[in-house]
């Protein structure tokens, strides 16, 4: 295996009717993939190019020539890239292999993948080809695997097949889950239609969300500055201010716009962007908290925002810069889709009734409006945020540990928190503020009724 | 002083709680004084450019405040505390904030024991419990240094058995 490809015979790629017994022999990717790797920045340049060219009306073509030439190295390296780089299922694990001089192979055994993403960048939605992005268990994004790229339709299927053979076996009974298996028959079940944003309503909601209160206020700034000053040359040092504002709020809305949440046989299907499109999975088990977001300003209209977190580390390009961000099932949306998402979700859904005692507020006078908490055998869910509510579902199974704190001013007022931890950093329920013998209780209790829930559930 | 006479816990039957060496107090008593020490030092020093007088003020003050903290630093090792029970550890901590984490031995992912150089000289090591999530912060320092390797192979063979997926 640490001989070069070029030595064996040629690699098919992959066809569209191949069976998963095919998948066992070594495949190559796309041979366009290194014009999808140079992608955007290559793009860029092009356009560059044409600019100078076009600004210079060549009269100076040494320059374009020298940019011409590392436009073909980049091509080459990636064409060099591409040649030695091939893939291969056999006995349930995914090897990738790549490097020229430092050949890198990494094994993936597919029972331990918790999601396979298709994503589409703008220029491999062009050309039809679309790229696997497969997520593992814990935080490091430099332990996911990515195939790019491969058509559109491979992708599909190679998931679809990926999927299959990754679910545990006792877990997919031949005869329970006959979807699972692989298959043509797979494409066939149709989906059920959940959730579709209306664009309308997202780029309303974007406006009046946190991005759009900045630029309102930095508005209104640049408009006190002239109105003071009577120059128009104040506008110009807001311009940095300004793009970064539009590239946030289109960042947010091209990544965002077109979600649409299916049911599908293997779970949600969720797929959203303008121009990169991700289309990823979302099984059922795999969800380790929800969260249902409704800002001050959306609540006016009975807008909100619902996601989930799921194991695995991020790894679209687009969000990397909203690392706090979840993945998003309902962008914006009404309460009622909302909670006919949280019912496909989880299979009861408690509410957050149990208010805390009157004495918080002296403790915290705005976090007490919304705090509350609520729970039932499987799930707690714990609400709280005064500007921005935000109420959070975990599935008891998923907790990792419990932590009963108390505070000086909340040992003075007899009160104590407790907190459940899940896997990652983003998501977390928090009891928050209860009397001290009712935390003391939870703290007793919720780690037995979570064990429980791990050998019902987990 | 410990979170459990307050009431923690009640109706459960009292636990065997496990306390780290009295040694660590000497660790953190050292390290307080590795801190306050070079600080009245140098701002002795930089003080002292001014006047002789503000000089030696700024000094005392470092060395009082130094003191003010050893002052606290029995109560807080005091307060440290682990309990192992038949299917996940509790561990306590803080005088101001009091925390007491329950991590189950299914969750935890891996131990780590650890040793500065001052622990190191006095044979202390600190036991680090990770779980998946990055709040967990479940660690025991100042255990003695065979304690720490035995307690870590113990909670590895209960964490193996009742290991659970996330």
């Amino acid at each position: 295996m640490s001989s070069p490809p070029s030595a064996e015979p040629p690699l098919p790629a992959l066809r569209g009717d191949q069976a998963v017994a095919d998948l066992a022999g070594w495949h190559r990717l796309h041979p366009l993939t290194p014009v999808v790797r140079a992608g955007t920045r290559m793009l860029s340049l092009i356009v560059l190019l044409a600019g100078i060219a076009v600004l210079k009306q060549g009269q100076d073509s040494s320059q374009l020539i020298t940019d011409l030439v590392i436009l073909g190295l980049a091509l080459a390296g990636g064409f060099v890239s591409w040649l030695v780089t091939r893939w291969q299922v056999a006995g349930g694990v995914l090897r990738i292999e790549t490097g020229l001089i430092r050949r890198d192979s990494r094994r993936f055994p597919l029972t331990q993948i918790q999601a396979i993403d298709v994503v589409q960048t703008g220029v491999a939605r062009v050309l039809g080809l679309a790229e696997l992005q497969l997520r593992v268990a814990g935080s490091d994004s430099a332990r996911g695997g990515r195939l790019a790229c491969l058509r559109l339709a491979d992708a599909e299927r190679l998931r679809r097949e990926l999927l299959a053979i990754s679910v545990p076996q006792p877990a997919a009974p031949a005869a329970g889950q006959p979807e699972l298996r692989a298959g043509p028959g797979a494409a066939d079940v149709p989906e059920r239609r959940l959730f579709r944003v209306r664009p309308a309503r997202l780029a309303a909601a974007i406006v009046l969300s946190r991005a759009g209160a900045v630029a309102a206020i930095v508005i209104a700034v640049v408009a006190v500055v002239v109105a003071v000053t009577g120059s128009t040359v104040a506008i110009a040092s807001f311009f940095p201010v300004a793009l970064g504002l539009v590239l946030t709020v289109w960042r947010q809305y091209s990544s965002e716009h077109g979600t649409a949440v299916a049911a599908g046989p293997d779970g949600l299907r969720l797929r959203s962007g303008l121009i990169q499109v991700t289309a990823e999975t979302i099984r059922p088990g795999r969800v380790q908290g929800i969260r249902l977001v409704e800002p001050l300003i959306w609540r006016a209209f009975g807008w909100c925002r619902l996601e989930v977190d799921v194991a695995g580390p991020k790894q679209r390009r687009e969000n990397r810069s909203e690392g706090q961000r979840l993945r998003a099932l309902i962008p914006v949306g009404s309460r009622s889709e909302a909670e006919a998402m949280i019912a496909e979700l989880i299979s009861s859904q408690p509410a957050a009734r149990s208010r805390p005692p009157r004495r918080v507020r002296l403790k915290a006078p705005l976090l007490y409006h919304f705090l509350a908490w609520g729970g039932d055998e499987r799930y707690v869910v714990a609400a709280r945020g005064r500007i921005c509510r935000k109420t959070t579902w975990i599935p008891l199974e998923k907790v990792q540990s419990f932590r009963w704190v108390q505070g000086p001013v909340q040992r003075r007022l007899g009160l104590a928190s407790v907190l459940l931890d899940i896997a990652g950093r983003r998501v977390h329920a928090d009891i928050e503020d209860r009397p001290a013998a009712e935390a003391s209780q939870l703290l007793a209790r919720l780690p037995a009724q979570a064990r429980t829930a791990r050998a019902r559930f987990g | 002083m410990s979170v459990t006479q307050k009431g923690l816990l009640v109706g459960q039957p009292e636990l065997a709680w496990q306390h780290p060496s009295p040694r660590l107090l000497r660790a953190r008593r050292i390290q307080t004084a590795l801190v306050a020490g070079p600080v009245a030092l140098v701002g002795g020093i930089c003080g002292a450019t001014a006047s002789a007088a503000v000089g030696g003020g700024v000094a005392a003050a470092v060395l009082v405040a130094g003191l003010a903290a050893e002052r606290f630093l029995a109560r807080r090792v005091a307060a440290w505390g682990f309990a192992e029970r038949d299917e996940d550890l509790m561990v306590r901590r803080g005088v101001l904030v009091r925390r007491l984490s329950v991590i189950p031995y299914g969750r935890m992912q891996f131990i780590d024991v650890t040793a500065g150089p001052i622990e190191r000289s006095l044979g202390l090591a600190t036991l680090r419990m990770h779980t998946a999530a990055a709040a967990s912060d479940a660690r025991i320092p100042g255990l003695d240094q065979p304690m720490a390797a035995k307690l870590r192979d113990q909670l590895a063979v209960l964490g193996q058995a009742q290991a659970a997926g996330l």
